[in-house]
């Protein structure tokens, strides 16, 4: 008979099962030891890894149970955006009892959809939980802002605020209510709609006021604008300005920017180690003026511009520190590039580097760089790279190796002709599980995956 | 070199020698050790009157399984936590009766082992996600001591939640 692994399953379930109610089967000798057994603390422990809403279920089972799912350590961190995996609250009021009762001091983190953003709420968030650094406001799907006159409180500890832009809606009848409220903020996230853009230029609206912004966020270490329609070099210049404690700017997918006042913000930002700009218009005329020998910059990303060869090999020589740097879809990025940053020596505390789809670099000078350089690497992203072969892999691997036995995160991106090779993808999965896995690797290009990990800014610049 | 041994006794008596590396990973023993002075002392039997001696075994087989790895990372709050994450080894270790199951739990929180605590409840996670209060009752033999109109209130408590 056949027996299917579905079918062991069931027996497996059914055995323990036995255990419970039928006093006839071989009885295991803890038989009597029940959940119930178990104290309070572990049951919290075991419901800290059910989502919000298997936790809401379980308050249903007995009254033990209604107690420990309501306990306020479980409600630290609340998405209650239905969309985007959260909780759906239907009413405002049910939304200020549980800010009261279930939230209370223990809150730290709340997303909140524009249905729930407003004045009662937020004074109920100001009153009742004093612990509230970080918050989501998603304005995205607004089609009106509320009336925010009678705002009169606002959480005072704020060190993270993301605000989700709509393309429509002026921020400013909501900002200047906040200002006096967020000059701790020290990560700010405004992410614009470039998700959802789909036809020609429509008229394009400067929704929230950078000028007035920055005023208020003196500081700022962590500042992202994600595909921001509007977002120019102007704005990065006011935040530039007044920010001082800057050090990470990402400006991804906002392709008003051109790097014209990138010179200003080292002079200014000395602090700077992270500058993120995939997918801008950046012009290499500007990016030449920079001062990249007098600047802190560690991890670069250039992805997706139009930068020429010339500026390429101007920058990277002149910027010796790099960690990372993320330079895929980049038609000017050639061989003599590799070729003048290795004999720079500016490669030499390089740990990260995605090459993806910048395919006018060889196989053999990529070769070389890695002979020379991979050993240092914790991630390499060659995906997109249809000219490169099996040999290049074959060859470069073991060096590559080397990294992932320095208990280095190890990520290789391998796309485009890996994905049926059985020994290569192995090889990297085997290495993956015994190095701390932060990624999965996986075979189709249906998944992307990115260094980002690697930053050191990581964690504060995840979003959503 | 040969690695020091201490020895475990069992709620019911029996002795384990064990590798004082693996014994550490309980932060029990361990602070026990330290805050006796038992570490440069040979022959010192710990007591540990809570594990009886089948459960110490499967803790000392996880232990031993389990000595080479990293510490586990600190809980970060921001991210919802996993639970499929869980090795094949610890999958099959863990296959086992509800009772025992329960059994580690209570020696893991007692001897204090993240690593084992951790993997068993959300194995026990796992147990629960997806399933209807009455579910759950079922599969853990646990007493609705609701009363009917208590059970609406706490229905209604939660209705919020559930999908819309």
């Amino acid at each position: 008979m056949d027996v299917s692994p579905d079918v062991w399953g069931q027996l497996a379930l059914e055995a323990s099962q036995v255990y419970l109610t039928d006093g006839t089967a071989a009885k295991s000798p803890f038989a009597g030891t029940t959940i119930e057994k178990l104290p309070d603390k572990v049951l919290l422990h075991i419901f800290s890894y059910l989502s919000h809403k298997e936790i809401c279920r379980m308050a249903r089972v007995c009254k033990r149970w209604r107690l420990i799912a309501y306990d306020t350590k479980l409600w630290k961190n609340v998405s209650l955006r239905p969309e985007i995996s959260g909780l759906h609250v239907g009413s405002l009021e049910s939304l200020l009892a549980l800010i009261s009762i279930r939230f209370g001091p223990s809150l730290r983190y709340i997303e909140l959809p524009i249905e729930l953003i407003t004045h009662t709420v937020l004074h109920e968030l100001a009153n009742k939980c004093p612990n509230l650094t970080h918050m989501l406001l998603d304005f995205s799907t607004a089609m009106q802002l509320h009336d925010f006159s009678e705002l009169q409180a606002f959480p005072t500890k704020l060190k993270y605020l993301c605000i989700c832009l709509s393309e429509v809606i002026f921020m400013e009848g909501f900002m200047r209510k906040i200002y006096n409220f967020i000059n701790g903020l020290e990560i700010l996230h405004l992410i614009g709609t470039y998700e959802k853009v789909e036809e020609e230029e429509e008229e394009i609206y400067e929704v929230i006021n950078v000028h007035k912004l920055k005023s208020a966020t003196p500081n700022l270490r962590v500042i992202n604008l994600y595909g921001i329609n509007f977002v120019d070099d102007s704005h990065i210049d006011a935040f530039s300005s007044n920010c001082i404690q800057l050090e990470c700017l990402a400006v991804n997918y906002c392709n008003k920017v051109t790097g014209s006042t990138l010179k200003t913000l080292f002079q200014r930002s000395r602090r700077l180690n992270c500058l993120l700009m995939n997918g801008t218009n950046l012009h290499s005329e500007y990016l030449l003026q920079v001062e990249w020998e007098k600047c802190s910059l560690q991890e670069l990303d250039i992805t997706a511009t139009d930068l020429s060869t010339e500026c390429l090999q101007d920058m990277l020589t002149r910027l010796p520190g790099l960690r990372f740097l993320s330079a895929g879809q980049l038609n000017g990025f050639n061989d003599s590039v590799l070729k003048t940053w290795m004999e720079a020596g500016n490669p030499r505390n390089l740990v990260a580097l995605d090459l993806d789809s910048s395919d006018n670099l060889t196989e053999e000078a990529i070769y070389k760089f890695l002979c020379k350089h991979g050993h240092q690497l914790w991630g390499l992203g060659l995906s997109g790279m249809t000219h490169i072969t099996d040999s290049l892999w074959q060859t470069v691997l073991p060096i590559l190796t080397n990294a992932k036995n320095s208990k280095a995160k190890f990520l290789l991106t391998v796309i485009s002709f890996v994905s049926s090779d059985g020994r290569y993808y192995e090889v990297v999965k085997a290495n993956f599980e015994r190095a701390d896995r932060m990624t999965v690797v996986r075979t189709l290009t249906n998944c992307r995956v990115s260094n980002y990990y690697l930053l050191s800014n990581y964690k504060d610049l995840i979003f959503n | 070199m040969e690695m020091p041994n201490i020895k475990l006794q069992s709620s019911d008596g029996e002795t384990f020698e064990v590798d004082v590396e693996i014994a550490k990973c309980s932060v029990t023993i361990k602070t026990m050790l330290e805050d006796l002075g038992m570490d440069d002392e040979e022959e010192e039997v710990v007591p540990l009157p809570n594990v009886n001696s089948a459960i110490l075994r499967k803790v000392i087989q996880w232990a031993t399984y389990h000595k080479d790895d990293p510490p586990p990372p600190e809980d970060d709050e921001n991210k919802e936590k996993r639970t499929d994450d869980i090795s094949s080894w610890d999958a099959d270790f863990l296959k086992v009766d509800q009772g025992t199951l329960f059994e580690l739990i209570l020696a893991a929180n007692y001897l204090d082992i993240k690593g084992l605590l951790d993997v068993t409840c959300k194995t026990v996670a796992n147990m629960i996600k997806g399933k209807a209060p009455e579910e759950i009752r079922k599969t853990f033999n646990i007493k609705n001591d609701f009363t009917a109109s208590e059970e609406e209130q706490v229905r209604k408590e939660n209705e919020w939640c559930e999908e819309k």
